[in-house]
């Protein structure tokens, strides 16, 4: 029989992991809700997840590739940009929906209790379905063009993980934020407006000017896909500046997780 | 094992009203400015408002407890604090079993998903396993009764087809410690007896149950404990009926001033009304009665000069809160006469049963000389809005079904013919 202890007096925050891992269920089955939800009632379903990308796609090729012929090498420009896109595309995901999701169970928060944390992390298994059909669009795309990865492929999980982490650590930064501050509400918006601009997706990161590298790439999406890119279709290694960005993502996740906790304890009254 | 299922020490809730509570960034930082400049620390913050204040009590393993309360008394803070909605400001809780409310039916249903769907989901929101759900799927499904629409969108169904399923999926948590809020629950009849019959059988398997109503009946038929809430502090907690009785009886709020004090008063006052008291069929002066039960109305008073007993008329009238009289009780309609009053003596009106739904009530009073019919009486002594009262809905008839509000109780048979 579980015995719960609330005590308000008690200063130090527990992120209680545990609880979190009994919810589990609770995670999947959010995350089935959205998927079922969201491309009801389409023909296409979850076709739709894959032609938002495509379409920026055939923008940026025609716009970076065609006009300002960005040069990336031996690689096609369709191939290196979509590349690219397909890890901005999880990154945006998750981070839009996480940042506004605690906002969106308001209804279900204000009535029972379950871990706050499963409504964000149950997006980033949502985004994946999303990114596994972008993902294919590129294996045609790579067949397409005869293009393999190389033995580098095997860092490719490292890279995947680091957008999921990336894209939850601002999610969970800004849904906790939202809940107190809906000012966050739009800045979510201008980071993946601007963002697919500042990072490296329509061109290779070696076009930025040296002095302005260790500014560039403290975005974490900026190694990730350059990491992306490197892993699978063997343009240039990222720069190992990128590590600098996911040690900071990562005690931004943690300090995240504790930031989300504290919120926890009054969400519902001001959600 | 201990026998206790929850422990309250010390528990109090604050919350921050106004825009300050959820308001934008820069409203933040500007209130955080003035929290700099101010060199007083402004005592009793208009922004401030503890909900609950220091409130302690134990509910022993199988206890069945009314929480009884008027609204904004603290009731709805305590239950979320409880099911750990949301946390309190200071204060300890410790809660031994799992807690499920049915405050919750249907949190998390989405319109688009089958009932099966919905099934799982919600289930899963109120904190079962996906394994305990499929042990008990075929329960649930039978008890909400629509095995045919378990593969259909939900926001195809009636509203009453969503709510037993919804309901159905709640009544199958099996807390040890159950939270219903009966409040949440009015306007639903069908709904409403589920919930009670819910309760009932709940409590006669062992397990906790908190019961949270305006409805004194059912806290007194329902519940063995009573905890009476006032202002957010706990004012009382004993058995039910004790705890019903504290609770009509402290219940002051719609008492007007002292009549002493009343500068309104109409007439020569020959005849000076002292005190008025209503008391319920207890004989225990109150400030809320209930539908249907008997009643008095005393008014104390003294005479100060000698008076035509013979033309005397005392009347009172019951207006509803909008100014809308509801009824009229006189002397002559009932031909009373006053042969014979004391110097000191009450006018008492005897009502068997109330005819008035719930809601609020004031009484105005006359105290006339009544020459003729045709011409005005001479006021002796009058008031309006003499005396305040709140009238309980309750189960009248028997039917499960409480009394809706307002208006006059018609005494009727409903039947049909052919």
């Amino acid at each position: 029989m579980p015995k719960i202890i609330i005590d308000a007096s008690t200063k130090g925050l527990n992120l209680n992991l545990k609880e979190l891992y009994a919810y589990k269920d609770l995670l999947f089955t959010l995350a089935y809700r959205d998927l079922r939800v969201r491309y009801a009632q389409t023909v296409l379903g979850f076709l739709w997840a894959g032609l938002q990308p495509l379409a920026t796609l055939v923008i940026f090729t025609l716009v970076f590739g065609r006009v300002a012929k960005v040069d990336t090498g031996s690689i096609p420009y369709p191939l290196f940009a979509l590349a690219g896109m397909s890890a901005w595309t999880y990154f945006a995901f998750v981070m839009n929906q996480a940042g506004t999701s605690v906002i969106g169970a308001r209804g279900m928060i204000t009535k029972i209790y379950f871990p706050r944390l499963i409504i964000p992390l149950s997006k980033s298994i949502v985004g994946l379905v999303d990114f596994f059909v972008t993902f294919s669009f590129l294996l045609i795309l790579m067949t397409y063009y005869g293009i393999w990865p190389t033995v580098n492929v095997v860092f490719f999980p490292f890279f995947l993980f680091l957008s999921l982490l990336s894209g939850l650590t601002v999610g969970i930064w800004l849904s906790a934020l939202t809940v107190r501050f809906r000012d966050f509400q739009h800045i979510v918006s201008y980071i993946s407006q601007l963002g697919i601009y500042l990072t490296p997706i329509a061109y290779p990161a070696s076009l930025v000017p040296d002095h302005l590298r260790v500014l560039f790439f403290l975005n974490p999406m900026a190694g990730v896909i350059e990491g992306f890119r490197w892993s699978l279709i063997g343009t240039e290694a990222p720069d190992p500046l990128m590590f600098l960005s996911a040690g900071l993502m990562v005690v931004l996740f943690i300090t995240g997780l504790y930031y989300f906790r504290k919120t926890e304890k009054t969400m519902a009254d001001i959600v | 094992m201990s026998d206790i299922a929850v422990k309250i020490e010390n528990l109090s809730k604050l919350y921050h009203i106004g825009e300050a509570a959820s308001g934008s960034l820069a409203e933040t930082i500007s209130g955080k400015f003035k929290k700099v400049f101010r060199t007083t620390a402004r005592q009793n913050d208009p922004t401030e408002f503890w909900a609950l204040k220091d409130v302690s009590f134990e509910i022993k393993r199988g206890e069945v407890v009314g929480v009884i309360g008027k609204n904004g008394a603290g009731k709805s803070t305590l239950l979320k604090i409880l099911s750990r909605i949301t946390e309190p400001t200071t204060g300890k809780i410790e809660i031994n079993g799992r807690v499920g409310s049915l405050l919750e039916v249907g949190t998390g249903f989405h319109p688009e998903l089958t009932g099966r769907e919905n099934i799982y989901l919600n289930g899963a929101i109120l904190g079962m396993a996906r394994a305990e759900i499929k042990s008990k799927f075929d329960e649930i499904v039978d008890f909400s009764g629509i095995e045919k629409f378990i593969d259909t969108p939900v926001k195809r169904y009636s509203s009453g087809m969503y709510v037993r399923l919804a309901f159905s999926v709640a009544a199958h948590l099996e807390p040890e410690i159950l939270i219903i809020d009966e409040v949440l629950a009015v306007g639903d009849a069908e709904f409403q007896k589920k919930s009670l019959g819910k309760m009932q059988d709940v409590a006669g398997h062992g397990r906790t149950v908190i019961f949270v109503s305006h409805n004194m009946s059912a806290v007194k038929k329902l519940c063995s404990k009573g905890i009476v809430l006032i202002n957010g502090s706990l004012s009382y907690a004993g058995t039910s009926e004790e705890a019903a009785n504290y609770y009509f009886s402290n219940n002051n709020a719609l008492h007007l001033v002292s009549i002493k004090n009343r500068k309104d008063i109409k007439g020569d006052q020959s005849i000076l009304v002292e005190n008025i008291e209503i008391l319920n069929n207890r004989n225990n002066p109150v400030g809320e009665l209930i539908v249907g039960e008997s009643c008095k109305i005393k008014f104390s008073f003294s005479l100060r000069e000698e008076i035509q007993m013979e033309k005397l008329f005392f009347a009172i009238q019951i207006y509803d809160i909008n100014e809308k009289l509801q009824t009229t009780i006189a002397s002559d309609e009932l031909g009373i006469n006053f042969p014979d009053l004391a110097k000191n003596g009450q006018f008492v009106i005897e009502i068997d049963r109330l005819n008035l739904r719930a809601g609020d009530y004031y009484i105005n009073y006359m105290i006339s000389k009544k020459v003729s019919n045709a011409t005005p009486h001479v006021i002796i002594n009058h008031l309006q809005h003499a005396k305040a009262f709140h009238v309980m809905t309750s189960d009248f008839y028997n039917s499960g079904v409480l009394l809706r509000s307002a208006g006059y109780l018609q005494d009727a048979r409903i039947y049909t013919e052919r």
